[in-house]
């Protein structure tokens, strides 16, 4: 029976496999890859990203990316932050409860060279992260890359100090989980800037817009003494870099608490509920 | 004659695609949750190349990418920017998608170390077996 089973499935994924692969090389997407033209709607992304003889069509950043994830498609992205928000929440309810505070000492961790090297190379690490953040509407780059980059700053401390450390230095799981609100409510305001404005000075507006739209003349000026930021997607960017960082901060503090204390907690809540 | 750009890029789709079943077969038929989460991002890997591979395009000289380095820019610059760019949407969907991938693969981490926590395996077939 598992036999038959085992030969159905690997059957079923091959010819899957055979035929999508067959319908994209000759053209199931309406061209052969590569196509010499790109598809319409890029045409449309590409033309209107910075054009400031379009204005009421044009994100105003140089970056497509950045301006189609967050002001063309800014719904979609606020719903994946919704997805991000709700696994790091549900990893945080699986591991409740447990209690982890010691004080570090010396001899944790790995070895002075690692110890020496980590210290050195944190700073350039946040750093960078800060950049590709800041500049995500003018360079490849933007808040969830930035967010990602951060978060290897904490997890290098993690494993090279340990936990008790980065605690000892005051990053501490509620402390990360506050940063991450603050970054989830950045992106939420950000959402609302442009209505709440246009509702005080008595305009119509959208829900994330960014720039003048027909109807709504109320937007965030796209430069700032001369130097382009791209309205909303430059708080949306600090915002999200926040929210990832803090987040995947959480997860890397939730897998490092050792094993034996979760155990306790575990059976302990085992008798408790019989 | 096969045009030698075509031919290339499909047999690096076939092999994406061959990367798909691989991860496929591992979701569908290892009995490990963790072979299971390594066989996930792998789908996931794949999934995300192919997006950005489909919005990839030729041009001459050479497709450049979706960034436009000139500012301000005036009308032949743009015209020029979307004659060469690559399709900037795949990109956009590809890069959420990473990190929220990577925070889901790690709530499915936590999900299997609870398992094991609780159970003491992480195989399936024992798991589905237990009860109460």
């Amino acid at each position: 029976m598992r036999r038959i089973l085992h030969v159905v499935i690997i059957s079923s994924v091959i010819a899957f496999t055979v035929l999508a692969a067959y319908a994209l090389c000759v053209g199931g997407l309406g061209y052969e890859l590569p196509p010499i033209e790109p598809r319409t709607l890029a045409k449309i992304y590409l033309s209107t990203t910075f054009n400031p003889s379009l204005r009421i069509l044009s994100a105003m950043a140089p970056e497509a990316v950045t301006a189609i994830v967050w002001d063309y498609r800014g719904l979609d992205t606020v719903f994946e932050t919704t997805v991000l928000y709700l696994a790091i929440i549900a990893s945080i309810a699986i591991m409740r409860g447990i209690e982890h505070h010691e004080p570090y000492d010396e001899k944790k961790g790995m070895s002075i060279i690692g110890k020496t090297a980590t210290k050195i190379i944190v700073p350039f690490i946040v750093g960078v992260a800060g950049a590709i953040a800041l500049h995500g509407h003018l360079t490849p780059g933007g808040g969830f890359q930035g967010g990602a980059t951060a978060a290897v700053a904490p997890l290098l401390v993690l494993v090279i100090f340990s936990v008790y450390f980065l605690e000892g230095i005051g990053l501490t799981k509620n402390r990360a989980l506050v940063l991450r609100s603050t970054g989830l409510l950045g992106v939420g305001i950000t959402s609302f800037i442009v209505f709440m404005i246009a509702l005080i000075k008595g305009f119509n507006a959208f829900i994330l817009q960014n720039q003048p739209k027909p109807y709504s003349p109320i937007g965030l000026p796209y430069a700032f003494n001369g130097n382009i930021i791209g309205g909303t997607l430059l708080l949306f960017n600090i915002s999200e870099m926040l929210a990832v960082a803090a987040g995947f901060t959480i997860l890397f503090i939730l897998l490092a608490i050792p094993e034996e204390k979760v155990k306790k907690v575990i059976s302990s809540q085992g008798e408790s509920h019989g | 004659m096969v045009n030698i750009v075509v031919y290339l890029f499909t047999i690096v789709i076939m092999s994406m695609f061959v990367n798909i079943a691989l991860a496929l077969y591992g979701i569908l038929a290892r009995p490990s949750l963790i072979k299971k989460i390594i066989a996930l991002t792998i789908l996931g890997d794949s999934a995300n190349t192919l997006a950005i591979i489909v919005g990839y395009r030729f041009a001459e000289p050479y497709p450049s990418p979706p960034v436009l380095t000139k500012l301000p820019p005036s009308k032949s610059d743009i015209q020029n920017f979307v004659s060469v760019a690559v399709d900037p949407l795949p990109q956009a969907l590809v890069l959420t998608a990473i990190v929220i991938g990577l925070a889901v693969t790690l709530f499915l981490v936590f999900l299997t170390i609870q398992v094991y926590r609780l159970y003491g395996t992480t195989d399936v077939r024992k798991i589905a077996k237990l009860r109460g």
